[in-house]
């Protein structure tokens, strides 16, 4: 899996690129620095065309650790075959969910 | 199930006061104590404000408990019942069939009074 | 133009107790889902995308609606959280909003209009801001529009609230009085107030009186009466002598004999009183009784319990010796005590209750009992039964407040082992639950056997999980 970032108005935008499962969530999670400490991030999900149980897992644990820490995980650019995946599991009630990462990134901090 | 005879007002009145459910499971235990409590009165009336549900049977005992007290020259009144009590009372028509007060004391008096609703 | 609708559970939250299962915007008006009057007005008013946006779950209206291709408009539908703004939805849905003139309907709401031909126009001459408001929606349009001709006088349209039984009860009795008929309503229709879907069948000697609004597959018997103003949905029986006036009577619904239903709701085995919002569920079937379907996918489910009883009998049999062992061992020892838990089981209204050991000890001993999930060794038992499955969500208790029950979800099937388990999910009952609920689209028995052993040999090696 590819981790690609960018940062918007000082937030990191965290990219990651390929499918979200079982074989790369554990990379994904040790994937970036952002992930710890109290900062905002957006993950763009805009390039992530499969997720799985544990993928959502991951995100699920980055977004715990992060809002322990005292930072939080807004979520971006889900496609369709995401969106539903979060739809099914209702992992919705967990995130924050924006059409854009920009926008997402735009108003924190 | 509480069963006492209400003779303040003149008449002996028979108050049966229901609880809980009247259902298949216990409405042969209705009939049958109505049977015996028939002796002493053939006026009556439900206090049905503590009764949270009835079902069908349980409908069908109490409707032949008021045909057994008409026979006897007598009537059976339903008082304090519940929404949901008259609801199924409603659905079923039966609460065509008897006369119903909204509480106890009033279904007493109108024995004395013969008023009538 | 664009629609935004955004729908929240704390306004709609009320319908769920007078029609459980059922997504509020998929809840029947007149026969007709409410969505699609919402959609109409869109369509009517010039949109050609919709979107659909809900903190609460949108998977039966995705189901019903699916893409708006029906509708001839491309239907998208988006998640916001409880406690966003009204502003932080709009950011949410930036993209969605950015290109077009957007028609923001927030809120539980029904829009009732007049004039079909006139809203186009009105919307299209009618500059941005907030154009109705009630108690619990509002109306709004943002973006500005290309030739803003005058301020608008009267609106061709006003919102009503549905915030309660009561408001949903008087707007079906409105919009079947409400002819001519701007709305699109189900059925045909050779006259204005009565509207007749398919497979009707009205015995001899019954009676319809208008207006009436009746679904597909329906029949009423003989000395029935139906109406005045009765909607009576599809798959619905109305049988000998009774009557149906002033009532919605809801899909796969059977109406006994000799009734009486009057300015009633009735749906399945509840009738409810929309006045006072009584609510009594008929415990006699010849009385109201739904009409199930024939269960679906039985085979599906056959394969699945003998996937499931298969594994449990296998760890039965690895795990009876361990585990006489530990009862005597604990017994003697005067440690051993069971305690009577009651779960809910996978259908409504069911529960099992199974005698699990509880015992009162640290040491290696009782951690080596709960790593070889000993603790929930009778429940096996339970599997070969076919209450349970070996692995799906955590069993969620009985309590006496009887409270637990709002948290069992449609894809909920209690098992001896959950998939978060399996997975070694954070424990959190609302983060489990994501993964059960993916299993319970996702899942296969082969799969299930699978993560079965997982969620076993995770439970024996606990911690050990970065």
């Amino acid at each position: 899996m590819m981790i690609r970032e960018r940062n918007h108005n000082g937030v990191t935008i965290v990219m990651p690129v390929g499918r979200l499962d079982s074989s790369s969530a554990s990379q994904f999670m040790s994937g970036s620095p952002s992930f710890s400490g109290n900062g905002k991030i957006v993950i763009d999900l805009s390039e992530v065309d499969f997720i799985d149980s544990t993928g959502l897992g991951s995100l699920v644990g980055i977004a715990r650790k992060k809002r322990e820490q005292g930072g939080d995980v807004r979520l971006a650019c889900l496609n369709e075959k995401l969106r539903k995946v979060f739809e099914i599991t209702q992992a919705f009630r967990l995130f924050d969910i924006y059409d854009d990462a920009e926008t997402a990134a735009g108003r924190q901090g | 199930m509480k069963f006492q005879i209400d003779s303040s007002s003149g008449p002996h009145i028979g108050i049966v006061t229901l609880t809980g459910r009247v259902d298949a499971r216990n409405c042969t235990e209705l009939q049958n104590s109505f049977m015996s409590w028939l002796m002493d009165t053939s006026r009556f009336v439900f206090d049905c404000s503590g009764l949270e549900f009835i079902d069908s049977s349980g409908l069908g005992t109490i409707v032949s408990c008021l045909r057994k007290a008409l026979d006897h020259n007598g009537d059976l009144k339903l008082a304090a019942l519940s929404p949901k009590v008259s609801m199924v009372l409603e659905l079923t028509k039966a609460s065509k069939l008897f006369s119903i007060f909204p509480d106890a004391s009033e279904a007493v008096n109108s024995y004395v009074t013969g008023t009538k609703e | 133009m664009k629609t935004l609708i955004v729908i929240r559970e704390k306004d709609y939250g009320w319908m769920s107790s007078f029609f459980p299962g059922v997504h509020p915007l998929v809840v029947p008006i007149c026969n007709k889902p409410f969505i699609e009057f919402l959609l109409d007005f869109a369509i009517l008013a010039g949109s050609t995308a919709v979107r659909i946006v809900s903190d609460g779950s949108l998977n039966s209206v995705e189901a019903y609606c699916e893409t708006g291709d029906r509708w001839g408009i491309e239907l998208g539908y988006g998640s916001i959280r409880q406690n966003d703004s009204d502003e932080t939805v709009m950011e949410k849905n930036r993209l969605f909003c950015s290109e077009d003139r957007v028609l923001v309907i927030n809120g539980f709401i029904f829009i009732r209009y007049a004039d079909k031909a006139g809203l186009k126009s009105f919307f299209a001459e009618t500059s941005s801001g907030s154009l109705s408001r009630c108690s619990s929606g509002s109306i709004e349009l943002t973006g500005i529009p290309e030739d803003v001709s005058a301020a608008p006088g009267t609106l061709p349209f006003s919102l009503t609230d549905l915030h309660s039984i009561d408001s949903y009860y008087r707007l079906n009795a409105e919009i079947l009085t409400d002819y001519p008929s701007p709305y699109v309503l189900p059925g045909y229709s050779n006259e204005p107030d009565c509207h007749m879907g398919r497979n009707v069948v009205i015995s001899k000697g019954a009676e319809v009186i208008k207006p009436v609004v009746i679904g597909n597959n329906v029949q009423i018997m003989k000395g029935a009466i139906v109406g005045p103003s009765a909607v009576i949905g599809s798959n619905v029986i109305v049988d000998r002598e009774s009557t149906v006036s002033r009532s919605i009577v809801l899909d796969n619904t059977y109406i006994g004999e000799q009734l009486d239903i009057v300015g009633r709701i009735a749906s399945g085995n509840t009738l409810v009183d929309p006045e006072t919002a009584f609510l009594v569920s008929m415990e006699d079937p010849h009385l109201l009784a739904g009409m199930n379907k024939a269960a679906r996918r039985q085979g599906l489910v056959l394969i699945r319990y003998l996937a499931h009883a298969a594994i449990a009998l296998l760890l039965i049999l690895l795990l009876i010796l361990p585990y006489l062992f530990f009862r005597i061992l604990l017994s003697v020892t005067a440690k051993w005590q069971t305690r009577a838990v009651t779960f809910y089981g996978a259908n409504e209204g069911k529960s099992f209750t199974s005698a699990l050991p509880s015992i009162s000890c640290g040491g290696t001993t009782c951690s080596l009992f709960t790593r070889l999930s000993l603790d929930r060794f009778p429940m096996f038992f339970h599997v070969l039964a076919g209450k349970i499955g070996v692995i799906g969500s955590f069993p969620l208790e009985v309590k006496e407040s009887g409270h637990g029950e709002t948290e069992i979800f449609s894809g909920y099937r209690p098992a001896v082992f959950s998939y978060a388990e399996a997975e070694d999910w954070p424990a959190d009952a609302g983060e489990s639950a994501i993964v059960e609920r993916y299993y319970a689209v996702h899942g296969t028995p082969a799969q299930d056997i699978v993560l079965t052993v997982k969620a076993f040999l995770n439970r024996m090696h606990p911690g050990e999980q970065e």
